[in-house]
């Protein structure tokens, strides 16, 4: 079983990602477990046609967690993709850090953490203990940064390296850094950018992700590009993404950049 | 936020918050302390408590509500709980209630002060707590003395009489010690009208706005004393008399604030402490040792004085003898001490 982390800044396209990622994965005969970590919920409504899945944590705050059964936390999406949705809190209140991890010990209980590949789709920056928990012991060995070339994306996955060898530094740790995902946000050089961010981590680029409208217009129509644009371009990005991420043996652990480094690195790519 | 609960700073006075918070709040006879937080905190805190007041011969019960914050509490917020658990609290038409809050609580951020300002029917008063994270023991009690301190209000004058603030509620000599200080203002004709917060019904906390001297336990509790000059203008002694001089200087003290004449109840005490440090004559000559623990308040030495006033030979070759925490207040704590170094002595 492979399991595997797409950690990365909000809003840079992590769950269009993962559920393109696990839709092809899907297409090639996998049997994909895919799970949103995230309060907003919204990692598997693409595989989910647009339906708004119960999450783990509604069982919690209905307080059925002693009597929950499979089949109220995980749902069949496109391609048979089995979709979970951790839940959380709604904004400022709460732990949702706690809800992640209380996800992992109802999931756990529930014998649901199988499969060919399990995809976690975690919040944007690892801001407590709760989201580093898909790199702990036990779950995703494998993690994957999504990045654009933006100076705030790239400093968001240069802190994820930093939890990444930090939990990989203990004596158990087996967490490693697989590689870095570009996806494009349309500006010029950007891929050159990305590669390089990796490349100065010791880790490289597995796949750029071009920007391309087919991806909005998949989403309006609730639908994972694999879904909706089959033939296109962009799906053969993701097809070409999920079998690097298949092949992917090169695992390390990253070496993060300092701040100054980080703005050096686009001054290079974007002088003043 | 406090960085106090090292290894080598985990001495009972540390503790926690809610430890010392509940030591006052649960000595409002008629009040109810809701320790919103895990059922675990509240039971370990009553533990300790009942289990100390059982150790003293006066356990009570404790009026203690806990909101039993669960893991969906955690996860979604634990206001709704502390909401269920203040409503729950009210029912028994207590005269107040006291709201303390746990590490977890203020780790996930519950506006604890916000759920209390709701329209509950009786005041519900929020204390600053937050378990181990708000500090240790003395600052909880010091918050639960301010913060109760707040529910009365100012009845513009200074016409009542003397108020004891912040007792030991869980140390062994609690009441010996009232019995001390009563003594000592009786010699200046004066009592004790208010034990804040001991045994005390809540509607007697308005009293505190009309007192005319305010005399703290130790000077730890300073910030209470400044906070209730500051709002009722009332003077206060910063600690309960330790030693011989001490008690003299604390008659002194009291007589210069209430402006009364001192000297008939110094004469008096003068003569108790002489006849009472008659009886000890046997030790005369008796070589001591006094090991003096770093964390230990020393009151300003009274040691010596004892020593010198007794004949004691102070030296390092001398029979090793303890000094109590909290010290002995006033000359019947001396006396007390007296009586169990001697029986160390002639053993």
């Amino acid at each position: 079983m492979k399991q595997i982390a797409l950690y990365g800044k909000g809003g840079i396209g992590k769950s269009t990602t993962a559920a393109n990622l696990s839709a092809a994965l899907a297409e090639m005969g996998m049997d994909v477990l895919q799970i949103g970590c995230d309060p907003k919920r919204d990692s598997t409504r693409m595989l989910m046609h647009g339906s708004w899945i119960p999450t783990v944590l509604d069982q919690v705050r209905e307080g059925r967690e002693a009597t929950i059964t499979p089949d109220q936390v995980v749902f069949r999406g496109f391609g048979g993709v089995r979709c979970v949705e951790a839940g959380g809190p709604e904004p400022g209140v709460g732990c949702a850090g706690r809800g992640i991890i209380a996800t992992f010990q109802l999931l756990e209980k529930l014998d649901s953490l199988k499969g060919d590949v399990i995809v976690y789709d975690v919040l944007g920056d690892v801001v407590c203990g709760g989201f580093a928990m898909p790199m702990r012991e036990g779950y995703a060995r494998e993690v994957y940064l999504v990045t654009s070339g933006e100076l705030m994306s790239l400093y968001a996955a240069n802190n994820i390296c930093r939890a990444i060898a930090r939990l990989a530094s203990r004596v158990r740790g087996r967490c490693r850094l697989a590689g870095v995902i570009g996806n494009g946000a349309g500006q010029a050089g950007e891929e050159p950018l990305v590669r390089t961010f990796a490349d100065r981590i010791h880790s490289r680029l597995i796949t750029f992700i071009p920007r391309d409208p087919v991806v909005q217009r998949a989403e309006i129509n609730r639908m994972t590009v694999i879904e909706y644009a089959p033939d296109s371009a962009q799906a053969g990005v993701y097809r070409s993404l999920a079998r690097s991420v298949l092949d992917n043996r090169d695992l390390v652990i990253p070496t993060p950049l300092s701040m100054d480094d980080l703005e050096s690195l686009a001054m290079e790519f974007f002088p003043a | 936020m406090t960085s106090n609960p090292l290894p080598w700073n985990s001495s009972r006075l540390e503790g926690c918050t809610l430890t010392g918070a509940l030591s006052v709040t649960t000595e409002v006879t008629d009040g109810v302390t809701v320790i919103h937080g895990p059922a675990g905190c509240s039971q370990h805190n009553a533990s300790l408590i009942h289990a100390t007041l059982l150790d003293h011969d006066t356990p009570h019960l404790l009026r203690i509500h806990s909101s039993d914050l669960d893991e969906a509490g955690v996860i979604f917020g634990g206001e709704g709980a502390l909401a269920v658990c203040i409503r729950e609290a009210a029912e028994g038409d207590p005269s107040a209630i006291f709201v303390l809050s746990t590490c977890v609580v203020q780790t996930i951020g519950d506006d604890v002060g916000g759920v209390c300002r709701r329209g509950w029917g009786v005041p519900v008063i929020p204390i600053p707590s937050s378990g181990f994270l708000g500090g240790g023991f003395q600052d909880g009690m010091r918050n639960a003395l301010i913060a109760i301190g707040d529910m009365a209000a100012d009845a513009g004058d200074r016409d009542g009489g003397i108020t004891l603030v912040g007792e030991k509620n869980l140390e062994d000599d609690v009441e010996e010690n009232f019995r001390e200080i009563s003594h000592l203002l009786a010699l200046l004709g004066e009592r004790t009208s208010l034990r804040f917060v001991r045994g005390m019904e809540g509607a007697a906390i308005q009293g505190l706005s009309r007192s005319r001297l305010n005399i703290l336990r130790e000077p730890e509790l300073r910030a209470v004393g400044e906070a209730f000059g500051a709002r009722f203008g009332t003077p206060y002694i910063d600690s309960f008399p330790v030693g011989l001089s001490g008690s003299l200087r604390f008659i002194e003290d009291a007589a210069g604030f209430l402006g009364l004449d001192p000297e008939g109840a110094l004469e008096e005490e003068r003569a108790r402490q002489e006849e009472a440090l008659a009886g000890f004559e046997d030790l005369r000559g008796e070589r001591i040792r006094i090991s003096p623990l770093p964390e230990m308040n020393m009151g300003g030495c009274f040691i010596p004085e004892v020593a010198a006033s007794l004949g004691l030979v102070p030296g390092e070759e001398g029979v090793s003898l303890p000094i109590p925490s909290p010290l002995p207040v006033g000359t019947g704590g001396l006396v007390r001490l007296l009586h169990r170094w001697r029986r160390i002595l002639h053993a």
